[in-house]
């Protein structure tokens, strides 16, 4: 039976991505200098990558909370992940000092976060090949 | 398997979820122009003109600094944490936070041996820097510079740092 531990890491997930992206809402300015400290893209490209990039936390968040396409968004989700992990760990073996961006404020980049993507990564996958899950009780009588 | 044609669908919403939601930001991502890193933008944030002249040490840039670390004419000071400092730092720099060196003394005497005291930090806008420079004129030293860019533009300059050459400037990595 693992329908209920399903559910319940599409939602951790789901919740995951969804406080992300809302955390950086208010501030939209801040996060696209974040993105732009990481040194990846042409300057001319970090506010529309930026603002995608929250939209497209934003979504799958939702996506996967909602239980709309729910493997597509698991997959979206880590697919996010191993790019955050790729530009954190260019960042900190280029020596670059900076804030990671990952949840808004001033956390400093490390390979405590990058170790932090990595575990995120682990659950995303395991959650596309558990699949959605239901957090329904199993009906009285029914075969376990 | 995710269907292919879903995932595109999920990110092209988010997308434009996203851009409508930066236009709805009390301070949004500016869409029509550049954004720099800091290392990148001119003279680096710790040039950033709404700073007080009073407060600032005088700025050194990278380039000219560099030079004077290859040359061993410069001493540098690192005013970041000790885990910064740990993770990389300029050669043979002295690690000096605003809490104060373990030998204070020692680290001013090899400090005062050189022409030209460096100062830097992690932060954008040096204040770190400006605070351990300030206290370094107060004890004497006369010439103290601030590193325009802090260790960003250091580090992206690919400019000497632990790991790297520094010409042979006799004394012994990291402390003095």
């Amino acid at each position: 039976m693992r329908r209920a531990p399903a559910a319940l890491l599409r939602l951790l997930l789901g919740a995951v991505f969804l406080w992300a992206a809302a955390v950086k809402l208010p501030d939209m300015a801040g996060f696209a200098e974040s993105v732009a400290n990481y040194r990846v893209l042409p300057p001319g490209w970090v506010p529309l990558f930026a603002a995608a990039l929250v939209g497209v936390e934003l979504v799958a968040g939702a996506a996967l909370v909602a239980g709309w396409w729910p493997r597509a968004a698991a997959a979206v989700v880590a697919l996010l992940l191993l790019v955050f992990t790729a530009a954190l760990s260019q960042a900190l073996l280029r020596g670059i000092d900076l804030a990671c961006g990952c949840f808004g404020g001033k956390e400093s980049a490390s390979w405590g976060t990058v170790g932090r993507d990595l575990a995120l990564l682990a659950l995303a996958i395991a959650s596309l090949a558990l699949g959605p899950g239901r957090l329904t009780a199993p009906r009285a009588g029914a075969a376990p | 398997m995710p269907k292919a044609l879903e995932m595109a669908a999920l990110v092209a919403l988010g997308a434009a979820v996203g851009l409508g939601a930066n236009a709805l930001s009390p301070r949004p991502a500016p869409v029509r122009a550049k954004v720099y890193s800091v290392a990148e933008a001119s003279g680096g944030a710790c040039a950033g003109p709404e700073e007080a002249a009073a407060a600032r040490a005088p700025r050194i840039s990278v380039a000219e600094a560099s030079a004077l670390c290859q040359s061993c004419l410069a001493a540098f000071v690192d005013a970041r944490s000790a885990g910064e400092f740990a993770r990389g730092h300029v050669a043979n720099a002295v690690h000096l936070p605003p809490s104060g060196h373990p030998d204070e003394g020692a680290a001013l005497d090899e400090l005062r041996s050189h022409p030209l005291v460096v100062v830097y930090d992690g932060d954008y806008s040096c204040a770190v820097a400006d605070e351990v420079a300030a206290r370094l004129r107060g004890a004497g030293l006369a010439d103290v510079r601030v590193l325009s860019g802090a260790w960003p533009a250091w580090a992206a300059a690919g400019a000497p740092a632990a790991a790297g050459a520094c010409g042979s400037c006799g004394h012994e990595e990291g402390h003095p």
